[in-house]
C-alpha cells in the first residue's frame, strides 16, 4: 500500500536556512495528501525534494520500495518521469501549442532528436487528445498556450503530468495563482484523477477550505517540522492557531 | 568570523579610496592647477614624469596616507559616501560631496590641460579658412566615382554579413555554455562557464580595428580578413548578449520540463529555447546592422569594402571624391538602421 516514504528529511540551504527539518512522512496509494502551512514554512522545498529537483541535505526517501535518495543521471530521469507534477504558475511554454505542451510530458519515453525535430509517435498524440479531454480543453489543442487563461493553463499543465501516467501526482499550489471560482474547477479535476483514475495526489494548499473539501489527510509544516498530520476534519480552530499562529483568521474560499 | 572578515574587507577597501582619492587630489592640484595653470610651466612629456618626480610621487603618496587617517578618524570619508554610510545633514556628509566635487574639479582642469583644448586653433582666420576648404569639397561630391563606391559598399554590406553569419553557430554554442543559470551545477560546469565568460571579455575587450590589424597580419590585406575581425568580434559581443537573454529566462518551465524525466538536451530544447528564441534573431539582425559600421571602420586599415576605399582617396586628399564616400556610407547605414529597426519591431 506504501507508496513514498520520506525518513528524517533534512534541506538546509547554503545560506543556513533550514526549510525540511527531519521530516517524517508515508503516503499510501491513493491518498490525496494536503501540505499545509505558511509561507516559507517548507512546503515547496518538500514537494521538490520528493522528485528531486531539490536535493535533501539528510535522511532518505523511498519510493514503491526502493531507495532514490542518491540516485542520478539516467535512473533519476527514469524515477521524475514516474511522478508527476504541476505549478502555481503552470510553467507551459507559452510561445508553442496546447498539444506540444502536453506532449512535452512525455519526454521522458522519447528520444532526444525525435522529440526535437517533433516526431512523436501516433500512440502518444492520441493520448495527449484523451489527456485534455479529461480536463475538458480538447477544443484547445491547437492554439497557443499562453492565450489561455489562468485555470484553462492548469488544465493543460494536469494533462501534461497525465502523460507521464504518473504513480505520484505532486502539485505546488496549484489554486493559488486562480480565482475562486477557476481553483474549485483546477481542484475538482485533481479530485477526479485522485478518485477515478486511482493516481496518488500530494498538494501543498492555502485555504483550508480547499483542504477539508478535497483532500484525505493533511500534513501541517512549521518552520520544517511537521505539526500535524491527521484526517482535515481535526483541523479545529486551536489546531489553526497552532500551525498558523495566534493571529492567523481563517478565510474561506467558496 | 565571516561577519568580521567582510568588515575588515570593507575597511580597507573604504581606506584604500580615500588614499587614491587624497593622493589623486594632492597630485592634480599640485602638478596641473598650481604648476601648469597658475605658473604656466609647459606640461611634462609623460616618460619624464615617471622617473625624474619619483619624490614627488612619494610626497602625493604620503600626504593621501594623512587624508585617509584622517577621513577615518573623522568619518568624512569617501568610501563611506559611496556606500551611503554618512547620515545626510552630518558635516561629515557635507565635507565628503566637497571632497568629491573637488575630485571632479581637478579632473576637468586637468583634462581640458591635457587635450590641448584651443579655441583658438579652431576659430582663427587661417583655420576657418582651411575647414572651409575641406567642408566645401566635402558638400560638392564628384560622382564620377560613384559606381565604384557602391560596389566597394555592396562589398562591405556583404562582408558584414558574412561575419554575423559566420559568428553564428559558435555564438549560439557558446552563449548556452556561458549562461550561469545551465552551468552551475556541477563543479566543471562552473569552470568551463568560468573560462568562457573571461575569455570572451578578453577578446570583446579587443577592439574590432586591433582584430583588423591582427588578421591583415595574418592572411593578405583585404575583405577576409576584416570579415575575420568582425567575426570575432562579433562572437564574443553575441556570446554576451545571447547568454544574458538565457540568465533572464523564466526558470519555471525549465522546472516544468525538467520534472518530466526529460534529458538534459531537452531541458535546454523545450524549457530555455523557446524562451530565447525571438530576442536571439532580433540581437542578430542589430548585430548585422553594428557591422556593416564597422565594416567601415575596419575597411580604414585595410579590411576591405568602401573603408578602403576612403582611406585611399583620404591619402590622396581628393576630398570631393571622399564626400561621395561619405555620402554613400551615410545613405547605405541610414537603410539597414531602418530596415533592422523595422524588422526588430515586427518580431516582438
Amino acid at each position: 500500500m506504501k507508496l513514498l516514504e520520506l525518513r528524517r528529511l533534512s534541506k538546509v540551504y547554503p545560506n543556513g536556512t533550514r526549510a525540511l527539518d527531519s521530516v517524517t512522512l508515508s503516503v499510501d496509494r491513493g491518498e490525496f495528501i494536503a501540505v499545509i502551512g505558511l509561507s516559507g514554512s517548507g512546503k515547496s522545498t518538500l514537494l521538490r525534494c520528493i522528485n528531486r529537483l531539490i536535493e535533501p541535505t539528510d535522511g532518505t526517501i523511498l519510493f514503491d520500495g526502493s531507495d532514490v535518495t542518491h540516485i542520478t543521471g539516467e535512473q533519476l530521469r527514469r524515477y521524475r518521469s514516474r511522478i508527476g507534477m504541476i505549478f502555481q504558475q503552470f510553467n507551459l511554454v507559452g510561445r508553442y501549442s496546447v498539444l506540444s505542451n502536453v506532449l512535452m510530458g512525455a519526454l521522458g519515453s522519447v528520444g532526444t532528436f525525435d522529440s526535437i525535430v517533433g516526431r512523436y509517435p501516433p500512440a502518444l498524440r492520441q493520448m495527449a487528445l484523451r489527456n485534455l479531454e479529461i480536463v475538458g480543453i480538447a477544443d484547445k489543442a491547437h492554439v497557443r498556450a499562453d492565450s489561455l487563461s489562468g485555470g484553462q493553463q492548469q488544465r493543460v499543465a494536469i494533462a501534461r503530468a497525465l502523460m507521464q501516467e504518473p504513480q505520484l501526482l505532486l502539485a505546488d499550489e496549484p489554486v493559488a495563482s486562480l480565482d475562486p471560482a477557476t481553483s474549485h474547477s483546477v481542484m475538482r479535476y485533481l479530485g477526479y484523477i485522485n478518485r477515478e483514475l486511482g493516481m496518488t495526489v500530494v498538494c501543498n494548499l492555502h485555504f483550508l477550505s480547499l483542504v477539508r473539501e478535497y483532500s484525505t489527510r493533511a500534513v501541517a509544516l512549521k518552520a520544517g517540522v511537521v505539526v500535524f498530520d491527521g484526517s482535515p476534519a481535526e483541523i479545529d480552530q486551536e489546531w489553526f492557531r497552532h500551525i498558523y499562529g495566534e493571529d492567523a483568521v481563517e478565510v474561506e474560499i467558496r | 568570523m565571516s561577519k568580521n572578515r567582510h568588515t575588515i574587507k570593507q575597511k580597507a577597501l573604504q581606506l584604500l579610496f580615500d588614499w587614491l582619492g587624497g593622493a589623486y587630489l594632492i597630485a592634480t592640484l599640485h602638478r596641473i592647477v598650481w604648476r601648469v595653470v597658475l605658473i604656466g610651466d609647459s606640461l611634462p612629456a609623460a616618460h619624464s614624469t615617471l622617473i625624474a618626480n619619483v619624490p614627488d610621487w612619494a610626497i602625493y603618496a604620503l600626504a593621501g596616507v594623512l587624508i585617509a587617517i584622517a577621513a577615518s578618524v573623522s568619518g568624512a570619508s569617501l568610501g563611506l559616501l559611496v556606500r551611503g554610510e554618512l547620515s545626510i545633514g552630518s558635516w561629515q556628509r557635507a565635507a565628503a560631496l566637497h571632497w568629491a566635487s573637488a575630485l571632479l574639479a581637478v579632473t576637468f582642469v586637468t583634462g581640458w590641460v591635457v587635450t590641448n583644448i584651443s579655441l583658438v586653433d579652431m576659430f582663427s582666420g587661417e583655420r576657418i579658412h582651411a575647414a572651409g576648404r575641406i567642408f566645401s569639397s566635402l558638400l560638392t561630391p564628384h560622382f564620377a566615382i560613384l559606381p565604384q563606391a557602391l560596389s566597394a559598399i555592396v562589398e562591405t554590406v556583404y562582408l558584414a554579413f558574412m561575419a554575423t553569419v559566420l559568428a553564428l553557430p559558435a555564438s549560439l554554442v557558446l552563449s548556452f555554455l556561458s549562461a550561469r543559470n545551465l552551468m552551475k551545477d556541477s563543479l566543471w560546469k562552473r569552470f568551463v562557464y568560468t573560462v568562457l565568460r573571461a575569455l570572451t571579455n578578453f577578446i570583446r575587450s579587443i577592439e574590432p580595428l586591433v582584430w583588423a590589424v591582427i588578421f591583415t597580419v595574418w592572411v593578405k590585406v583585404g575583405p577576409f580578413p576584416g570579415m575575420l575581425a568582425l567575426m570575432v568580434h562579433t562572437i564574443s559581443s553575441l556570446v554576451k548578449q545571447y547568454s544574458e537573454q538565457i540568465e533572464d529566462i523564466d526558470p519555471g518551465p525549465v522546472e516544468a520540463i525538467a520534472s518530466t524525466g526529460a534529458r538534459p538536451l531537452q531541458i535546454v530544447w523545450f524549457g530555455v529555447v523557446p524562451q530565447v528564441a525571438i530576442p536571439f534573431l532580433s540581437f542578430t539582425i542589430y548585430r548585422w546592422d553594428i557591422n556593416v559600421r564597422m565594416a567601415t571602420v575596419i575597411g580604414l586599415v585595410g579590411g576591405g569594402g568602401i573603408g578602403t576605399m576612403l582611406n585611399q582617396y583620404q591619402m590622396l586628399a581628393q576630398w570631393h571624391e571622399v564626400g561621395t564616400i561619405v555620402l554613400v556610407i551615410a545613405l547605405v547605414v541610414w537603410v539597414m538602421d531602418y530596415v533592422s529597426a523595422r524588422i526588430r519591431e515586427a518580431l516582438v
